[in-house]
């Protein structure tokens, strides 16, 4: 896909506000507990899901860092950029971006215990949706936007009614599949132009409200990469806080349930069937949402846009951040995009080490990169 | 129709024979093999190194792809998947590592061989005529090489002492090791005989399609639905899953011959709302 | 005799050519504790499956308050009052205690999932009565000192305390216990005998599958008695123990596996 792009200078930015372990509040709970109090406030403002009863007294922790990320990414990356003039970098910023939404609709896939190696497809549906709303029916790229994130959301339900019953390898398979399927389909339907794809599709326009100018229509700016840097950014970020309070929240708590236990959950008296589909819609929906943004940008799409690799990519981005963290995905995606990028240099050997790194950091830390925060908890 | 029959079933046995490593791996080692597609991959250019380039003769190659492939599982499972499956807190984790390897073997096959199609001479020459069935003598001696191979795998599983062991492991594994069967070692054992299975129909079929570094994926990919039609984890599962994908392929190919693609967009679709009727395919034993 | 909390006419399930469950039918009534007794293999957890509706039975049929309840969806039985704990000791590997057990209220949530996500008012009421309603339930059941600890690093004893802990948390009308007090000692199983006692003293009618058959005589009010999937015996504990068909029943097989 998108990916052969020059060499990053300063990959740094993003991990740094990624990792930064925020000033803990000290705990007001009692002494013994203290140590895993602060330590569950640190991690927790990761996202970190795991086996620690969550406390509560980290809200200025969380705060911080929600602070640091938000000034990186809407500030101090545009600022670098200007006064590199690496501009080429929105480009790749933006994708990065645009594939951790999609992956984190994969990772809340994970959260109910079902690994999706199928969010290609719904790119891709998200992708075409956008693309004949827009060229063909003279939509607004805005109302496309969601208009395609809900298409998703609805096909999903209709798929993952039957395929959600599925556990384990089975599950995974299909959606493998499913991926196939979707290139299938769009390289057969009149409406999608089959191999040649939909190209020239005409740029965001603005948004008016009450005859006020809220977004100016992008063409219309002289950087319009930037625009589509802070759009992607804005979403990403909207996207995560979501996942963030979803996974927070009750309904978080039952996916949590249904991934560890679904007959337990079941007899409970939890609907399982609809919880699964619920979060597989929202997965879809990211997936969906995050391709519609990426033709968008690139203003084209073809059967080949969103492939199988993609589908893999997807996973492992939830993988290699660390499926026990909300912000794994975030993580993930900007390690292996960088990763990539950066063994451009390497020519034919790029995938060999790219590959083979990612086999080692297996053997280093199965558990995500996020997991490093655990391995410093335990060995004090 | 003769001659479609006579294709799905040479197509069934070599797919059957793919399934049947993917599902051992499966069933020992609880592993999606990602990997599985390149090893196939793998087994073909061993073929085509040494019958093609070198002349040496075609069984000797078979036995090169064999053991070069047997070797690799051996060396995978000893030293990456195991590794992993006892750190990491999910066992999903291993799929990350056979992704990764996939894209390994992908990138190395690449570099070794070029991406260029390859192909070798045949390695007998005619045609078998009878009545409007016409099949040429290479196809019928690799599938008869297949389907001699499966017969070979099932009589081990069933009658030799590792075989029994594999079966009670794919069974339960921890009933398997308290009634003394060393199953680290029947894992690595397991894993080279499904990666030595990829490589041998690699190997097979490099005689009569050719092979390229770019089709490891997609191989896989059929393995996989092999596996679901029939049910993962259980040999007669991985055989009737290969010979109705092969049947498919060649009754859609023939029907859907104008569309193209839309036989592969039939099968898939047809395999999904069979799955959702029949959740662990045709012979799998409830999953979790 | 007063209506039956739970009838169970016909039931009869196969699985292919075996009859698991064969024409079997009986009354539980309100408050009485009924243990389900017979020997491994006889059918008595997929008993449990059918009243459950976990599975579907092959004919007969299962009624809650005399509404039938069999072919209905699982959680749709379990929100109505018929909760089943496992045999396995099923729990929520990765939540500490007090988190499986506040997930378990759920049931009970009046607040929309949606009122959950944006942290409404009426959510936040939910979470603290479940949050006081799951520490009562569990120093109820002696796991007070455990409420944070990982369910996978519980001992056995505490897992199936946990485990009705979460049946209890579901607010049942009756609980069906897949026997509770498998792998305990002597002592354990006195203190589990004391809680099934008192979760019955709440008003929650509780049906039992046990193989301690000195637990099962003690708490019992009634006994019926499975073999091969048929109802062989049904009666107090003092007639089961001096029921023929009974003691035939067990001869044939071995002691371990009934527990004498
Ligand atoms: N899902 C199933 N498929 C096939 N047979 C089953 C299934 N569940 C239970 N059985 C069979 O039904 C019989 C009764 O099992 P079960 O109810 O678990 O016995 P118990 O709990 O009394 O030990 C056993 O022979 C068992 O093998
Ligand atoms: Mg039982």
């Amino acid at each position: 896909m998108l990916r052969m792009v020059p060499l990053p200078r300063f990959a740094g930015e993003e991990t740094g506000a990624c990792c930064f372990p925020p000033p803990c509040s000290e705990a007001k709970r009692g002494r013994g507990t203290t140590r895993r109090v602060v330590e569950g406030a640190r991690r927790s403002a990761l996202g970190y899901l795991g086996d620690e009863p969550m406390s509560r007294t980290q809200g200025a922790g969380r705060a911080a860092a929600v602070a640091v990320f938000l000034a990186a990414v809407f500030v101090a990356i545009p600022w670098a950029i200007a006064s590199t003039g690496r501009t080429d970098l929105y480009y790749t910023l933006s994708s990065v971006a645009l594939l951790a939404i999609a992956s984190g609709g994969v990772w809340l896939t994970f959260y109910i215990g079902r690994i999706n190696i199928g969010q290609g497809a719904w790119a891709l549906a998200g992708g075409y949706a956008s693309a004949v709303l827009v060229a063909t029916y003279g939509w607004s790229f805005w109302l496309s936007l969601p208009a395609a994130g809900l298409i998703c959301a609805f096909a999903s339900v209709l798929v993952g009614l039957p395929i959600l019953r599925l556990r384990g390898v089975y599950f995974s398979m299909v959606t493998l599949v499913l991926t196939e399927v979707a290139r299938l389909t769009a390289l057969a339907l009149p409406i999608t132009n089959g191999a040649r794809g939909i190209t020239s599709i005409p740029t965001p326009g603005p948004i008016r409200l009450f005859g006020l100018t809220i977004v100016p229509a992008f063409d219309s700016l002289a950087e319009p990469n930037r625009a589509f840097y802070f759009l992607s950014a804005a979403m990403m970020t909207l996207c995560f806080a979501g996942l963030w309070r979803l996974v927070h929240s009750r309904l978080g708590q039952l996916f949590a349930a249904l991934r560890q236990n679904e007959d337990l959950a079941s007899s409970m008296g939890v609907n399982v069937p609809l919880l699964r589909v619920v979060a597989y819609a929202i997965s879809s929906f990211l997936g969906g949402v995050g391709g519609a943004i990426f033709v968008a940008i690139a203003q084209s799409i073809y059967p080949s846009s969103f492939t199988i690799n993609d589908s893999v990519n997807f996973m492992l981005n939830c993988f290699l951040g660390g499926l026990g963290f909300v912000f794994g995905p975030m993580l993930g995606t900007l390690v292996l995009y960088f990763g990539w990028d950066l063994l451009f240099q390497t020519g034919p050997y790029q995938l060999l080490i790219y590959s083979g790194s990612m086999i080692l950091l297996m053997l280093v830390l199965p558990n995500g990169i996020l997991s490093l925060l655990n391995l410093r908890r335990r060995a004090p | 129709m003769e001659q479609v029959i006579a294709n799905g079933l040479y197509l069934g046995a070599q797919y059957a024979l793919i399934a049947l490593g993917l599902t051992l791996i499966f069933a020992l080692m609880n592993v999606l093999n990602f990997a599985h597609g390149q090893m196939y991959v793998l087994g073909g250019f061993v073929v085509y190194q040494v019958y093609g380039l070198m002349k040496l003769p075609f069984v000797v190659a078979l036995v090169a792809a064999a053991a070069t492939l047997a070797v690799l599982g051996a060396l995978l499972e000893r030293f990456l998947f195991r590794t992993v499956i006892r750190r990491s807190e999910r066992e999903e984790s291993t799929m990350l590592l056979a992704a990764g390897i996939a894209y390994f073997l992908d990138a190395a096959i690449l570099l070794m061989f070029g991406e260029k199609q390859r192909g070798v001479h045949k390695i007998v020459s005619g045609v078998f005529v009878w009545d409007n069935l016409i099949l040429p003598w290479d196809r019928i001696l690799v599938a008869g090489l297949a389907v001699l191979f499966i017969v070979a795998f099932i009589l081990m599983m069933q009658y030799t002492k590792p075989g029994r062991a594999m079966r009670a492991m794919a069974q339960d594994r921890t009933a398997a090791q308290l009634m003394g069967v060393p199953v680290q070692f029947y894992g690595l054992v397991g894993f080279a005989l499904g990666a030595m299975l990829a490589g041998l129909v690699g190997g097979l079929l490099v005689t009569i399609t050719g092979v390229n570094s770019g089709i490891g994926g997609p191989i896989s990919i059929k393995a996989f639905m092999m596996v679901m039609i029939g049910g993962a984890g259980v040999t007669g599962g991985a055989i009737a899953g290969g010979f109705i994908l092969g049947m498919l392929e060649s009754v859609g190919l023939t029907v859907l011959h104008a569309y193209g693609d839309l036989t592969y967009l039939a099968i898939f679709v047809a395999m999904m709302i069979f799955l959702a009727i029949r959740p662990n395919g045709l012979m799998g034993k409830p999953w979790g | 005799m007063t209506d039956p909390i739970l009838a169970v006419r016909d039931l009869t399930k196969r699985y292919g050519g075996l009859t698991a469950v064969n024409e079997v039918s009986f009354d539980v009534q309100e408050g009485e504790i009924l243990s389900i007794i017979g020997p491994n293999g006889a059918g008595k957890s997929t008993i449990f499956k059918l009243i459950s509706s976990f599975v579907t039975p092959t004919r007969g049929e299962v009624r809650f308050r005399g509404e039938v309840v069999s072919g209905l969806a699982a959680h749709v039985v379990a929100r109505k009052g018929v909760v089943r704990t496992f045999q396995e000791t099923t729990i929520f590997k990765g939540m500490t205690a007090r988190d499986s057990v506040i997930v378990a209220h759920h049931l009970r949530s009046r607040a929309s999932l949606f009122g959950f996500f944006f942290g409404t008012a009426a959510a936040r009421r939910d979470e603290d009565a479940f949050g006081r309603s799951a520490d009562e339930i569990l120093d109820f059941l002696g796991l007070g000192a455990v409420r944070n600890e990982l369910a996978s690093n519980l001992p056995q004893g505490h897992l199936r305390a946990l485990g009705i802990a979460i049946g209890l948390a579901a607010d049942p009308k009756i609980l069906l216990l897949d026997e509770p007090f498998a792998g305990m000692n002597v002592d354990e199983t006195n203190q589990a005998v004391e809680m099934v006692r008192a979760v019955r003293d709440r008003g929650v009618t509780c049906l039992l599958v046990e193989h301690d058959m000195a637990a099962v005589m003690k708490i019992s009010d009634r006994i019926v008695v499975i073999n091969f999937g048929v109802k062989i015996a049904e009666g107090t504990p003092a007639a089961i123990r001096a029921d023929e068909k009974v003691i035939e029943a067990y001869l044939g097989v071995e002691d371990e596996s009934i527990g004498l």
